[in-house]
């Protein structure tokens, strides 16, 4: 008898459902509204720029919203779309034809991506012409304020865009990791969130640890760091200037951490839900 | 007790063969184990229909799960066509419609037994034709083009059944298929079963509906507090009883007297006379049967 092997177009099939039943959510409708909004609105907000430039201050609301909200949107979006499929028992139906359980959870992942990477190109895009717009504005006013050449790089907002999506990749990951073999969609969410603060802030505790000279700090500190990534490593585009566009390598050198952070718990999440009782 | 062998006694793979199939549930934290099933064993023949009965809770949808694979089995094993049902390779032939299906929503009839169809490997033109049949088949076609979140129980267990069917298994489990579904709409499941039948089919049944499953089902098994109680021919479990009921048009109380008179010089006696009813059920039929049903409303 022919062995039925793993299937890509399976899990595409899979992950396609999933973003279709995404894009039909209002939760995930109102996230997505919610940071155009903010990303177009920090126009009128620029008084609030404590200081800093204000094409940088856009960028950085632009960044921000999509960093929360994108966040917020991947972690719920992860857990619901997931535990959707146990609790109204669509996962029955479709465990119950000739698809592995690791082409489920990858189709699940992977739309899940499919959902970010579309928040993140529209945020990007939208940030983007937000910033061409406003600095065309600029240099009309201030002709002298912008200097020629030192302008806005779009690439650079590009190129924030495209961490920004690595990041929640990786965050889609690990809740999906913890949705295997979680009981309720609820620990999913708040250990999603948890998740994200010890990514976000590993590298200030072990800072704290060094200067502490804590051995068993150190100690925590090293084991929490490699077992979590450090979301630090993703603030590649923290400037506007094409002078500051960062190496081919150091990009390419983020996107191998992603990815091997991202594959790494999405085989774990695969081993966790080959035992799972449906 | 392992694994069935790939091999029934004739050489030819049973369409279910279940050999001291156990499961185990571990309930609460201190480890306390509920068995759901018990030492079940029995085998399907290809071409039956094969009903499971039993009460709530005695083990049918948790067998029905470990045939699938969805769980794994405390002790014993289970085999589809002789494959292992842990394997995928078990489940390619084998159609399943759940207990009160759910499906997603936001897709249309048609949408879903396509997304189904695609997922068994099926594609262009030998999938459109296939899902054409087989929503036809359940009599869905003017309705394929509707989101399902708008149809009504009946319509559900009828889309359930054209994804079960899309990829043609030789093996169909259908779990309680017309639970929640009206006298008319059950009637016409009972036709596509038999029709299913006639096309070749092994069909695995579990019903409340213990007349339906009397007409359908070539043989059953009973289950009960996760063990069986009974397997057999349906004619050898439910069959003659030694006695005999007659049916005539209604006699005058004096010819019933006569009767018995009759019987009584022959040393019999006439237990019960009574007036035959019609069924409700029947009642309802004849005033509900609608034509085609691929018009009724949705919820």
């Amino acid at each position: 008898m022919n062995a039925v092997r793993f299937s890509a177009l399976r899990a595409w099939l899979i992950a396609g459902n999933t973003l279709r039943e995404a894009s039909r959510q209002r939760f995930f409708q109102f996230l997505l509204l919610l940071a155009l909004a903010l990303t177009l609105g920090a126009r009128w907000l620029r008084d609030f720029n404590f200081g800093a430039p204000e094409l940088k201050f856009l960028a950085d609301c632009g960044f921000g919203a999509m960093a929360f909200l994108g966040a917020a949107l991947t972690i719920a979006a992860t857990a619901q779309l997931f535990f959707s499929e146990v609790e109204n028992r669509t996962a029955l139906t479709l465990l119950a034809k000739p698809v592995w359980r690791a082409e489920f959870v990858l189709g699940k992942l992977l739309g899940v991506a499919a959902l970010s990477a579309v928040f993140c190109a529209l945020l990007t895009g939208l940030l983007s012409l937000t910033l061409a717009w406003r600095e065309a504005e600029l240099s009309r006013l201030l002709p002298d304020a912008v200097a020629p050449g030192g302008g806005v790089s779009h690439a650079m907002v590009a190129l924030g865009g495209l961490m920004q999506w690595l990041r929640l990749l990786v965050l889609a990951a690990f809740t999906l990791l913890v949705a295997t073999f979680a009981q309720s969609q609820l620990f999913s969410v708040v250990t999603g969130f948890l998740i994200l603060v010890v990514c976000h802030l590993q590298h200030l505790a072990q800072d704290a640890y060094a200067r502490a000279g804590s051995a068993a700090g150190l100690i925590a500190s090293s084991l929490i760091s490699s077992v979590f990534p450090d979301f630090q490593v993703f603030q590649l585009a923290d400037s506007l200037a094409a002078a500051d566009l960062p190496a081919t390598g150091d990009v390419l050198r983020v996107i191998v951490y992603a990815l091997s952070y991202a594959a790494a718990a999405a085989g774990l999440a695969v081993v966790s839900f080959r035992r799972r009782e449906i | 007790m392992g694994a069935p062998g790939p091999e029934g006694a004739a050489g030819v793979p049973p369409a279910i063969e279940i050999r001291g199939l156990v499961k185990d549930f571990a309930v609460g934290l201190r480890g306390l184990r509920l068995r759901a099933v018990d030492h079940v064993s029995l085998t399907v023949r290809p071409g039956e229909v094969f009903g499971l009965l039993g009460p709530n809770g005695s083990g049918k949808s948790t067998t029905i799960k470990l045939l699938l694979g969805l769980l794994e089995p405390t002790a014993g094993g289970c085999a589809i066509f002789g494959v292992p049902s842990g394997r995928v390779e078990a489940r390619r032939d084998v159609g399943y419609l759940p207990e009160a299906p759910n499906f997603y929503r936001f897709l249309t009839g048609r949408e879903l037994v396509t997304f189904y169809g695609r997922l068994c490997g099926l594609a262009g033109s030998g999938l459109r034709s296939k899902l054409e049949e087989v929503v036809a088949l359940v009599g869905l076609a003017g309705a394929a083009d509707r989101r399902v979140g708008t149809y009504s129980k009946g319509m559900l267990q009828r889309i359930g059944l054209a994804q079960a069917l899309v990829h043609d298994p030789r093996l169909l489990i259908l779990d309680e298929p017309t639970a929640g579904v009206d006298p008319v709409g059950s009637a016409e499941m009972a036709e596509l079963i038999l029709a299913l039948k006639a096309r070749g089919k092994t069909v695995l049944i579990t019903s409340h509906l213990l007349g339906q499953i009397e007409e359908l089902c070539d043989r059953v098994a009973i289950l009960d507090r996760g063990g069986l109680v009974a397997e057999g021919e349906v004619a050898e479990l439910a069959g003659a009883t030694g006695r005999l009921s007659f049916e005539t048009e209604v006699l005058p109380p004096e010819e019933i007297a006569a009767l018995r008179a009759w019987l009584e010089s022959r040393g019999r006696r006439l237990e019960a006379v009574a007036p035959a009813r019609r069924r409700l059920e029947e009642v309802f039929r004849t005033h509900v049967g609608r034509g085609p049903r691929d018009t009724e409303g949705g919820r």
